[in-house]
């Protein structure tokens, strides 16, 4: 194929200089070349996906463009048409008509959307720190700002009750409108916004919004970098595609000139093969006849967060899907089943034991043969600043015991031989967590549990922010334990997923247990079941209610 | 709402004294520039040391000069031991001091005042001690309270009950043996009391670096979410600590009698002012990034001796709040700058 052909991107509205030229960018962290020489443009209007698998230099290209990282000499960087000079200062990105969203948005949770909005113009010092804040024609002005980008937003709201996606789109205005600001400082011209993995977290069907914002955006004539893992985002709103590997620019195509297979494998290389993704789709109805093991866990009216009254089996070897739109209660599920959620009932059966989940607490789950994977990896799934091979072992320190002396060098040397059996990449379990990808420290995060040899894996969105080629590689982890005998419970949004991996799917909607899905599985026919079965429940609420 | 303090150096990715891991792709470059980071303290304190000696040959750099220096710091080396199970739980305990200072009175006034035996005194001060840990901890725990206030707040109490026991008078007097066997009995030349110091140095040593406990104390630190996720039981670790931590504040105010022969209701701010620079002086070196015993240790008697030689260069005693404050800037804002290196360096 023709993978580094410059081709023009279709729609966009052309301009003669780039939004951004950048040639020749390149850094190293030691010995190691994180990112070899790469010519990137943007040009206005246009949308540009920049896809590669964690750790192939994405992020390290976004930290140089944002000031955080340092590129080596010899790069340039041009920004509508004007040299800029690198090392872009920390902090001074937007006066270079930069404006970055990045995943977890920075937003204050605790203050309102106003306050959120405006925080750029408060950052001039002196007399004008002092100055008073009319905040009724703020209010106004915030309200006039999302109309004019066709986005509700309530300036009074406080932010962190905001829905996920209320607050993606919050964050890409406020970027968006620091372009304005300098496009009107600048002949209304240039000006590039990078959202980095800004759908990572937003449930499938509310993803339409995003790009709704980002057309809007793109019609004004900024550029748009847009950092992700998301096929399906990419193919919506990119004009053409970057993709990197090994630090390396391996593709540079129009998006409507390649294939979903095409991407990935550029992104992936070799190592995934094509008929992989084609025939795992069908995977689910061949094993679901395989399936049908003991009932290892049994749950009885689970109540607890969103969940109103959950009850199923789950047998031993099985891949059990629970398929639920965001707020369903599902998300909910994995944390009270493994006594993590405060206030949660109902009985749970395990082979032995049983009782009600008020009892239930995390260290109890654990010994009785449970293990939890959340989605959350930096908050609840490992600790960056400590060592790979600590996160990895943390819950298994007494084996390394000798002597009555913990022998973190023994445990490091196991972890070494854990990293090369899960591929986790770098293999050296003596540096910090946060020196891995997302998708390395997910692997972590898996095989410490799996060192626990669970009998019932609870898994939450175990491939958020994950790239392609990991992503099929936990796929297979988890397979073979489940032939292994262990049962998994795997809760997500993601429905392609769901079809690739599970044996059995429930659905999930307003809270309870709506039905079982038959075989065969595909994304599509998850996807309008689940919405099928959340109308149906709502209607039923309708009337009950009254 | 979790309370942890903000730990300004990012741990060590190699917390390995027991020798370093096999890392083949690991340029020697940057171990060499861990091991630069580890020595700095120690290398410093040679420094000073040297410096002093030559400005103060006969004063300063004599061994009576020295095994009293040890003897003198043996207080502030048992009790900043008493700092680091709660600092690596993440919290912050300030009370230690007030602690130390009321033990210190009570052990005098039930033996002076009392006719207590010395004894049975020290148990009771102990428990005490014990008591007001447990006090510490089971409000933060209880209420999920954040340490920082409740422990300024209760190390207020401690202090005015150290004031109020005696009358705001001085106690002599307190039984010569007790003094035998901290100040005046030596063992290879220096004070007893400085053994006991290094015996609980020794023993902190033991529980943050070799044991399960000590681990997970770091991931608590860490992350009270994936601690209490792993299993782990992080309210009754956080508890320990502060239990702990009463303890051994107590064993310090014990040793205090012994060096002075008497209590002295006291207001503590200075001491816990050294105290905590030690503690953060001492998460730059030997295990960086870790509130480890050894380097907290070291830094005791690195900022003992410095303040020594500038008394005998002729500063006055005011020197001291001067230059212990001067040196938990410093020292934090060190281990700030190494952890930024190292996450530059570790970040691709």
């Amino acid at each position: 194929m023709s993978g580094t052909d410059q081709a023009a991107p279709a729609n966009a509205v052309r301009s003669e200089v780039p939004a951004l030229a950048a040639r020749g960018l390149a850094k190293s962290f030691g010995a190691f070349r994180a990112l070899k020489d790469v010519d990137l443009t943007v040009d206005a209007g246009e949308v540009v996906a920049l896809l590669g698998e964690n750790g192939s230099g994405k992020s390290t290209l976004v930290k140089i463009l944002s000031g955080y990282h340092e590129p080596e000499p010899g790069g340039s960087l041009q920004m509508n048409g004007l040299d800029v000079p690198l090392p872009v200062p920390l902090g001074e990105a937007r006066t270079i008509g930069l404006s970055f969203v990045y995943q977890d948005l920075g937003l204050a949770p605790n203050l309102q959307v106003v306050e959120n909005l405006f925080v750029g113009h408060r950052v001039g010092g002196g007399a004008g720190s002092f100055a008073r804040i009319r905040w009724g024609s703020e209010r106004e002005r915030a309200r006039e700002i999302f109309e004019s980008y066709g986005v509700k937003l309530d300036p009074n709201a406080q932010v962190g009750r905001l829905r996920p996606t209320s607050q993606a789109l919050l964050a890409i205005v406020r970027a968006a409108e620091e372009l304005r600001e300098y496009r009107s400082g600048h002949a209304h011209s240039g000006g590039v916004l990078v959202l980095d993995e800004p759908t990572v977290f937003l449930p499938e069907h509310e993803k339409v919004f995003l790009f709704d914002l980002v057309r809007r955006v793109v019609a004004d004539g900024i550029g748009v970098l847009f950092v992700s893992h998301d096929m399906t985002a990419v193919r919506e709103i990119a004009h053409r595609a970057v993709v990197l590997r090994d630090g390396a620019k391996v593709g540079d195509v129009a998006v409507s000139s390649a294939s979903d297979a095409d991407l990935i494998e550029m992104v992936s290389g070799h190592r995934l093969e094509r008929s992989v993704i084609e025939a795992a789709t069908t995977y689910g109805s061949e094993a679901a006849a395989q399936a049908g093991g003991e009932v290892v866990m049994s749950v009885k009216n689970a109540q607890g967060g969103r969940a109103r009254g959950v009850s199923f089996e789950l047998h031993a070897g099985e891949i059990l899907g629970i398929a639920g739109l965001l707020g369903a209660g599902s998300e909910d599920l994995p944390y009270l089943l493994f006594g993590d959620v405060p206030g949660g009932s109902g009985q749970l059966k395990l082979p032995d034991w049983s009782g009600d989940l008020t009892t239930l607490t995390p260290s109890r789950a654990i010994k009785l043969g449970m293990a939890l994977v959340p989605a959350d990896r930096k908050q609840h799934g490992a600790v960056a600043e400590l060592s790979v091979g600590l996160n990895m072992l943390s819950l298994s320190l007494q084996k390394f015991m000798r002597g009555g002396f913990l022998r973190l060098d023994r445990l490091i040397g196991t972890a070494n031989e854990r990293a090369e059996a899960y591929d986790v990449r770098p293999r050296n379990a003596a540096l910090n967590m946060a020196a891995l990808s997302g998708g390395n420290q997910q692997k972590v995060v898996l095989s410490r549990w799996l060192e626990q040899a669970p009998r019932v894996l609870l898994l939450h969105e175990p491939t958020q922010g994950v790239d392609v080629a990991t992503r099929h590689q936990i796929y297979e982890l988890m397979r073979e334990r489940a032939a292994e005998g262990v049962a998994i419970l795997w809760v997500t949004t993601d429905f392609d997923e769901l079809a690739t991996v599970a044996h059995r799917i429930l659905l999930c909607a307003h809270g309870a247990i709506a039905g079982t899905l038959a075989p065969p599985y595909t994304r599509d026919r998850i996807t309008s079941e689940v919405y099928s079965a959340t109308a149906r429940g709502a209607s039923r609420e309708v009337t009950t209610a009254s | 709402m979790t309370t942890n303090v903000d730990n300004p150096a990012e741990p060590g990715s190699a917390p390995n004294p027991a020798g370093a891991p096999s890392s083949g792709s690991r340029p020697s470059r940057i171990f060499n520039a861990r091991v630069a980071e580890a020595t700095m303290l120690p290398v410093a304190f040679v420094l000073v040391i040297a410096l002093f000696a030559i400005l103060r040959p006969d004063t300063f750099f004599q061994w009576s000069n020295f095994t009293s220096i040890f003897g003198l710091n043996s207080v502030e080396l048992v009790l900043v031991m008493a700092l680091l199970i709660p600092l690596t739980n993440g919290d912050l305990d300030l009370s230690v001091a007030e602690i130390s200072g009321m033990t210190s009175v009570l052990v005098g006034w039930l033996n002076v005042n009392h006719g207590w035996g010395i004894v049975p005194a020290i148990l009771v001060g102990i428990a005490v001690g014990i008591a007001c840990g447990a006090l510490n901890g089971a409000i933060v725990v209880k209420f999920d309270v954040n340490p920082f206030i409740v422990t300024l707040a209760t190390g207020s109490v401690f202090d005015g009950i150290a004031f109020w026991l005696p009358n705001q008078q001085t106690i002599p007097g307190i039984a010569p043996q007790l003094t035998q066997w901290t100040q005046l009995n030596h063992f290879l030349g220096i004070p007893l009391d400085f053994w006991y110091g290094i015996v609980i140095l020794l023993v902190m040593f033991y529980v943050l670096t070799f044991t399960p406990f000590g681990q997970r104390a770091l991931f608590i630190g860490q992350s009270r979410e994936v601690a209490r996720l792993s299993g782990f039981k992080v309210s009754s670790t956080r508890f320990w600590g502060f239990v702990v931590a009463g303890m051994i504040a107590a064993i310090s105010g014990v040793i205090n009698d012994g060096v002075l022969s008497s209590a002295t209701p006291q207001n503590q701010g200075t001491l816990l002012l050294s105290v905590y620079a030690a503690a953060f002086l001492g998460l730059t070196t030997i295990q960086p990034g870790r509130f480890n015993a050894v380097g907290a240790g070291i830094s005791v008697f690195f900022l003992a001796v410095a303040v020594n030689g500038m008394n005998l260069l002729g500063a006055q005693t005011y020197v001291q709040s001067l230059f212990y404050g001067i040196f938990l800037v410093v020292a934090v804002v060190l281990s700030r700058v190494i952890a930024r290196r190292r996450a530059a360096n570790a970040s691709g």
